[in-house]
């Protein structure tokens, strides 16, 4: 079960590679937060349930409602829809997406341990490539947003394979830290936008001698 | 510890709703007031060498650190008071709250004997650091908090990554320092190796080292003054201290030789990097934050050539924070007098302000390490150990690269 979600998972990356409207960002993050708290719930049965109960709700409410909803209100309040310019095309991008998964695969196939679960490595350096990517390839500061996301998400992924037992205060610390990091870029963005009247990272070019 | 922090953030969140610039005042002789006792008990009272809720631990370089750290933001701190009083007060006590906060989270990533802790403080200082580089609400540092802020999330992101990564290796069931050293030693030396590599590049943003250095730059160059004086050098040790702790804990592995090289290219890459825009820029502060680069590289170079490079990049670690930070709040001045920091722009500033003058000109002469300057001790201790290894093509390239710092200062020199 878990590793068929894993693979819906995978498929939400490569979607993210070739989609190019704004909303769609935004639900495929909402997806990976769903399917995030399903594997956290299947993976983490055996765990505490106080400790269970936290990550599925940290899962839940901050992945795939809150963030989700963050960057809903972005793109309502910005009126950005799509990506304009994008720095390469559909096929170029799913072509890359696809090589960064052959190179994630490939080098988890060479890392083989049993120290680490390769199935969950090897997705989490999937999604740090394709959030790489997605901040690389296109301009558009949105998406270097749900870039960030990506990211986040596919470390958040590796660490429930790795299940190292931190105290709440420190879960708690995390979480906090990535929610105001994602608000305050919120803020940043639409600031940007209001004043630079600019979604583009080309455009900002202010910061100079 | 706890209570350390507390107070301090009790203090500094009192500053935002302040409403003159005398609340101000009194909430930083409150904050600075905490922060001495809590050095007075660090070392007089018999807490240095303890261990704090089971994730700080007050050891020698946290506590030096953290010395060098309340000085420096004390000066920032009073000096804004100064630089900024003519500003509106509502945009001044965000900065203010920010500043003491940011010092805060610098002081818990000091004393962190845990890579989890380490990683949200560190975290933690990207927000208050664009909240400061934010001050002056233009389109200028709208851009660069955004930079700063997005490049430093998804750089220590892909650290956290590696920290996973470590914890993995070694089987450890924490992250505490202990529980990694314990057993780092019979580590896969590949996943050590990606591990090391994805943290280095993660808290590069804030050591401000090659590669993700520009949004340092970037931040020094948007903040106020006062406030880049802080984040070059408090914030920069923060992240140094954060990189040298990995080293510590790999030391015992067998793939400490590789580390040791990769910080050696990362040296040279950001003496590199600080050495060539040296001479690109016509600003001052920008002047002055690629020589942290500069300065930052010469101190990775210290801990890859190993030694007593090891105890030469921590004496030039703490004696950059001095001068760094003088020559920022003595940017501040400048501004005031000359209402910008274009180089060009700037001169005969010697019989504006002697005093200041004198000070800047003695602050870059020891900034290039002309002796006797501690600079010139550690570099000479960096080379000296490089000789001895037989490290003859990084002798060449530190020579070499020095020198073009040299001129680049030489010509840059305020008249």
């Amino acid at each position: 079960m878990i590793l068929a979600l894993i693979l819906v998972y995978v498929v939400t990356l490569v979607y993210l590679a070739i989609t190019e409207r704004y909303r769609n960002f935004a639900a495929i993050i909402s997806v990976q937060g769903w399917l995030l708290f399903a594997v956290a719930l299947l993976r983490l049965h055996a765990i505490h349930p106080a400790e269970l109960a936290f990550i599925a709700l940290e899962t839940l409410v901050f992945k795939a409602l809150l963030v989700p909803a963050i960057l809903f209100r972005i793109i309502k309040k910005t009126k950005i829809n799509r990506v304009r310019t994008s720095g390469s095309s559909q096929f170029g991008s799913l072509v890359l997406s696809l090589t960064a998964l052959i190179v994630s695969a490939s080098l988890t196939y060479c890392m083989a341990d049993r120290s680490i679960h390769l199935v969950f490595f090897g997705v989490a350096l999937y999604a740090l490539l394709s959030g790489l990517t997605l901040i690389v390839l296109r301009s558009q500061l949105f998406s270097h947003l749900v870039g960030f996301l990506v990211i986040e998400n596919g470390v958040f992924l590796f660490s429930m394979a790795i299940g190292v037992e931190m105290p709440w205060v420190i879960n708690i610390a995390i979480l906090l830290d990535i929610l105001m990091s994602v608000l305050l870029m919120g803020t940043f963005f639409r600031r940007i936008d209001a004043r630079i009247h600019a979604d583009d990272a080309d455009a900002l070019t202010h910061v100079k001698d | 510890m706890i209570l350390y922090l507390a107070l301090s953030i009790l203090i500094a969140a009192a500053a935002f709703p302040a409403r003159s610039q005398r609340h101000l005042f009194f909430a930083g002789i409150a904050f600075y007031a905490v922060q001495a006792g809590f050095a007075v008990r660090l070392l007089a009272d018999g807490l240095y060498g303890m261990t704090s809720a089971g994730i700080f631990t007050f050891d020698a370089a946290g506590t030096l650190f953290y010395l060098l750290l309340t000085l420096v933001s004390a000066f920032a701190y009073f000096h804004s008071e100064a630089y900024l009083k003519e500003n509106d007060i509502r945009q001044t006590r965000t900065y203010s709250g920010l500043l003491l906060l940011l010092t805060t989270v610098i002081a818990g990533v000091y004393f962190s004997n845990n890579l989890a802790v380490t990683w949200i403080l560190l975290e933690a200082t990207s927000l208050c650091t664009a909240g400061i580089v934010y001050y002056r609400r233009t389109e200028q540092t709208l851009e660069a908090a955004w930079k700063y802020l997005f490049v430093c999330s998804t750089g220590i992101a892909v650290a956290y990554l590696g920290i996973l990564l470590l914890c993995a290796a070694t089987g450890s069931e924490s992250l505490s320092h202990e529980a990694i050293a314990a057993t780092v030693a019979t580590a896969n030396p590949l996943y050590l190796k990606i591990a090391f590599l994805l943290i280095l590049c993660g808290y590069s943003c804030k050591a401000e080292i090659f590669p993700l250095y520009t949004v340092g730059v970037d931040a020094n160059f948007a903040a106020p003054s006062p406030g880049s004086a802080l984040i070059s050098t408090g914030l920069v040790n923060a992240g140094f201290l954060a990189v040298f702790r990995i080293y510590k804990l790999l030391a015992v592995s067998s793939v400490f030789p590789w580390v040791q090289h990769v910080l050696l290219l990362t040296g040279v890459l950001s003496l590199v990097i600080g050495a060539l825009f040296l001479r690109r820029t016509n600003n001052y502060k920008r002047f002055l934050s690629y020589s942290t680069v500069e300065n930052m590289g010469i101190a990775a170079i210290g801990l890859g050539i190993g030694g007593i490079g090891v105890w030469a990049a921590l004496f030039h670690v703490v004696f950059h924070t001095f001068i760094k930070s003088s020559l920022f709040l003595q940017m501040a001045v400048v501004r005031q007098v000359y209402n910008g920091y274009r180089i060009n722009r700037i001169g005969d500033y010697i019989r504006i302000n002697r005093v200041g003058a004198i000070g800047l000109l003695t602050g870059m002469v020891v900034l290039i390490a002309f002796p006797p300057s501690p600079l010139f001790l550690s570099e000479l201790l960096i080379l000296k150990q490089a000789i001895v290894d037989g490290a003859w093509w990084l002798v060449a390239a530190m020579v070499l690269l020095v020198c073009i710092v040299i001129y680049s200062f030489c010509s840059m020199m305020p008249a």
